[in-house]
């Protein structure tokens, strides 16, 4: 048996009466208490901040600089040694003429790269939008350079999807997205990694999807056969995997 | 027991609790704080505290975490003060950053394997024909059917119901609290409501089956 008084509310509840709900609820009572314990460790925490806040923020800071040029001058060491022995010819002259270093040209025209329209993504910050709090704080070198490599990567897509092939080409060069690739291929690897470790799924999964394009790219000879070449715009073409990357620099954007 | 609004709470415009606070709009104490006045985050904290807990209870369903995930949520707040945008309510910033906070610990919890079992038949169990004659004691039982009903929605409808009904917040705000369009949030409103009918029901035994 149930009090009379709760069960009319409760029909009237049930029949979908707004006041019966709002009355109803009105009654929860989930018995919460403030224990002042709660605002001691608040202020725990946010003392040392107060104090070194600015400190901390631009020790952070120039760490991440700091990391980026590191990062920055390893591909680059990594990128020279790999191409110096096809890239470079020293030609020895005569003694006493001064050494020439001569560059080889390694493709015909240069590889037409598509450059984005898009807003960058830092671009529109007009939002408040809470929910990239959570990361908020020094906001977020990892994002940065993820989005970075993933436009990268875009655009080292469209490049290939949009490689003019016929079957009349003997070869196809694609040196330069080659090279790119390889670069690229070494960055996903890394920055899918962290992905993972930091529970950031969707960036993962799109980053493991890349994987096999560049995988295919980077292992292209510099003279690439059209078909082998017309394979992988296929594959480009059919799995949409630059729309995927559009809309991932577009939530990105979104979200900030 | 008459349960505190969001509106009440925020004290705009309206006598409040605290009266050594009431010279201070919201606005008035993020400028403080953002001028490096602790003491003026101590009185956005005792006018905050007890709806962002009780939000965050009806998220994740037990009191000793919520008053742990409270306490992130204000540091985080504290940390990122200066980020908020002069035209948001507090009151809706708080809640989006208490939002962020008992979703991550969800998450970490179903990634944890500890997912929460409470469910149906716990709920079930209430709609017993055991006497119940006080109204206290039925009181208590209501609110521990509520509590369970709750928990027993999926994680959006959770907040979604909980922000507008037991937090009246309106469509806007929960809006920016979410990040969920308008109408997805009247469609999961609409299927809370019919669920916590028909969960409510049961218990009233009349004609509702869980």
């Amino acid at each position: 048996m149930k009090s009379e008084v709760d069960l009319e509310l409760l029909q009237e509840y049930l029949d979908g009466d707004a006041g019966a709900e709002e009355e109803l609820f009105a009654r929860y009572d989930r018995e919460i208490a403030v224990p002042d314990e709660l605002w001691a460790g608040i202020e725990k925490r946010i003392v040392p901040v107060r104090e070194s806040g600015t400190g901390q923020a631009a020790v952070r800071w120039w760490m991440g600089i700091a990391a980026g040029f590191a990062l920055s001058f390893g591909f680059g060491s990594f990128l020279l040694l790999s191409h110096k022995s096809e890239s470079i010819v020293a030609l020895k002259l005569p003694e006493g003429s001064p050494v020439v270093v001569q560059r080889q040209k390694l493709t015909e025209e240069p590889v037409t790269q598509i450059k984005r329209t898009n807003k960058p993504i830092h671009a529109d910050r007009t939002t408040d939008n809470p929910g990239v709090l959570s990361l908020d704080v020094g906001l977020d070198l990892d994002e940065q350079e993820t989005a970075k490599h993933i436009e990268q990567t875009e655009n080292l897509l469209r490049s290939i999807r949009n490689v003019p092939v016929s079957d009349s080409d003997d070869e196809v060069d694609v040196s330069y997205d080659k090279a790119l690739s390889r670069r690229l291929l070494i960055e996903n690897v890394v920055l899918r990694r962290d992905a993972e470790m930091k529970a950031k799924f969707p960036t993962k999964t799109l980053l493991a999807d890349l994987e096999p394009f560049l995988i295919d790219i980077a292992n292209l000879p510099d003279r690439a056969k059209p078909e082998d070449l017309r394979a992988i715009k296929e594959r480009v073409q059919k799995t949409e995997i630059v729309a995927a990357l559009v809309d991932y620099q577009d939530r990105g954007t979104d979200k900030r | 027991m008459k349960r505190l609004t969001v509106d009440e709470l925020s004290l705009e415009g309206q006598p409040g609790a605290f009266a050594g606070t009431l010279m201070n709009s919201s606005a008035d104490l993020v400028t403080r704080v953002c001028a490096g006045d602790a003491e003026a985050f101590r009185l956005i904290f005792e006018r905050y505290s007890r709806p962002v807990i009780s939000f965050i209870f009806d998220m994740v369903n037990d009191r000793s975490l919520a008053e742990e995930l409270a306490q992130e949520t204000f540091v985080r707040a504290f940390r990122a003060i200066r980020t908020m945008r002069r035209e948001t309510k507090l009151s809706t910033w708080l809640f989006g950053i208490a939002r962020n906070v008992a979703r991550e610990s969800l998450r970490a919890r179903a990634r944890a394997g500890n997912h929460l079992h409470l469910a149906d038949k716990a709920v079930m169990d209430l709609s017993d024909d055991k006497p119940v004659p006080v109204e206290g004691v039925l009181n208590k039982e209501l609110n521990d059917l509520i509590r369970r009903s709750l928990a027993a929605l999926d994680e959006d409808k959770r907040m979604v119901f909980t922000l507008k009904v037991l937090h009246q917040c309106s469509y806007e705000e929960i809006a920016e609290i979410t990040g969920f369009s308008i109408a997805k949030l009247k469609t999961d409103l609409h299927r809370a409501r019919a669920e916590m009918r028909r969960r409510i029901g049961s218990y009233a035994g009349v004609g509702y089956e869980v």
